[in-house]
Parts: structure tokens; C-alpha cells; sequence
């Protein structure tokens, strides 16, 4: 009884061995250069103005739902 | 931005159905919005993303095709779950918004720039700020 839980023991051991090679520390890795610099550097860029055509567009869709306030519960419906 | 939007969905179905016992069964109506849609706007980005390389489509153009998808099986769905009814002159969603046909070009025409606007200026600007377009 107590031979075989030795050999369970050591099993284990053995297990964990090879776990501890194949799966290296993740606290211990850094990513190669901070991400957060170039993150806020994309939200903060001045994106163009849009084009005439865009507000038209915007506008259209307004018009459309003040003058058909029943469409705006239908819209959302689609969103 | 769905899934921006979906907690102030939920909290928004809570506050009017359990909170103000509202009588009509919204919750048919948030399968749609809240389970498929999101889901269709995350693989139809993918399909964007894979895809604009070859074909040039703008990602504003791109996401004005989605309602041509939506807007036939959103309407499928909602008859099958009975928030939409289909009448002679025109459709009734949840049971109180009447929709006369003649108003569905222009409604539809009203989606397609929606979506142009939404997936231009939301969807572009996303993806711009995760790197991934």
C-alpha cells in the first residue's frame, strides 16, 4: 500500500517536472515595448472631417425619424 | 458598439418590464437586437477585414450592405416570435407602432445610410484604435 503510493508520489513529481519545462513563468515574461503609447497615440489622432456628403446622409436619417417618431423603436430593433 | 451598448440594453429591459411591469413581452423583442445582431456585426467586420484588401469596399459601404441581410431575417424572426404583424396596408411592431408599406422604401433607404454612418465613423474608428484596419 504505502510502496504504491510512493510510486504515485513520484509519478506525480515527474508530471509536474515536466509541466514546470513545457509551460514557462507568464509573471516573468514583458512584452518587448509598451502597447499603451501607441494606443492612446490612434484614440487621440484627428481624424478628417467628414465630407458633405456624410452630414446630408445624417441629416436624411434625422428628418426621417422626427417625422416618423414610430420608425426610431423599429430602428433600434436593427441595431 | 453593440457590445457597449448591451448592458444599458439590459438595464434599460429590467427598469421598463420588471421594474414598470410593462404589459407587452419585450423580451421577444431583445432576442434579435441583443443575440444575433452583435454576432453579425462581429463576423461581418471579419469579413471586412479579410476581405478589403482585394475588393477596395470602403468599410462605410461595407457595413451599408449588412441591412440587406438584417433587415429580411430580423423581420422573419419577428413574425415567428409575434412582434410583427402583417396587415393589408402595412406592418404593426410590438403589437402598438403601425409601419405603412409606403413608408418602407424610405425607411429602408433611412437604414442603409444609417448603417453607412454607424460602420464609417464607429466601426472604422474601432478598428483604427485596436490596430486591426
Amino acid at each position: 500500500m504505502k510502496q504504491g503510493s510512493e510510486i504515485r508520489d513520484q509519478g506525480l513529481e515527474s508530471t509536474e517536472q515536466l509541466l514546470r519545462k513545457a509551460l514557462e513563468p507568464v509573471g516573468e515574461r514583458e512584452t518587448e515595448r509598451d502597447l499603451w503609447p501607441a494606443m492612446r497615440q490612434r484614440m487621440e489622432a484627428q481624424p478628417s472631417a467628414p465630407p458633405w456628403f456624410d452630414w446630408a446622409l445624417a441629416c436624411g436619417v434625422a428628418v426621417f425619424a422626427l417625422a416618423f417618431p414610430a420608425s426610431i423603436p423599429v430602428f433600434f430593433y436593427y441595431l | 458598439m453593440p457590445t457597449l451598448g448591451l448592458p444599458l440594453m439590459l438595464a434599460g429591459f429590467i427598469v421598463v418590464r420588471l421594474g414598470l411591469q410593462f404589459p407587452f413581452p419585450i423580451e421577444r423583442g431583445l432576442v434579435f437586437p441583443l443575440a444575433l445582431v452583435p454576432s453579425l456585426w462581429a463576423l461581418w467586420n471579419m469579413l471586412w477585414l479579410g476581405t478589403h484588401g482585394r475588393t477596395h469596399l470602403g468599410i462605410g459601404l461595407h457595413g451599408a450592405l449588412l441591412p440587406l441581410l438584417l433587415m429580411p431575417s430580423g423581420a422573419v424572426l419577428a413574425t415567428c416570435l409575434g412582434i410583427l404583424a402583417i396587415g393589408a396596408d402595412g406592418v404593426t411592431w410590438f403589437r402598438s407602432v403601425y409601419f405603412p408599406y409606403v413608408l418602407i422604401a424610405p425607411a429602408f433607404a433611412c437604414a442603409l445610410a444609417g448603417y453607412y454612418l454607424l460602420w464609417k465613423y464607429v466601426v472604422g474608428f474601432v478598428n483604427r484604435v485596436l490596430g486591426i484596419a
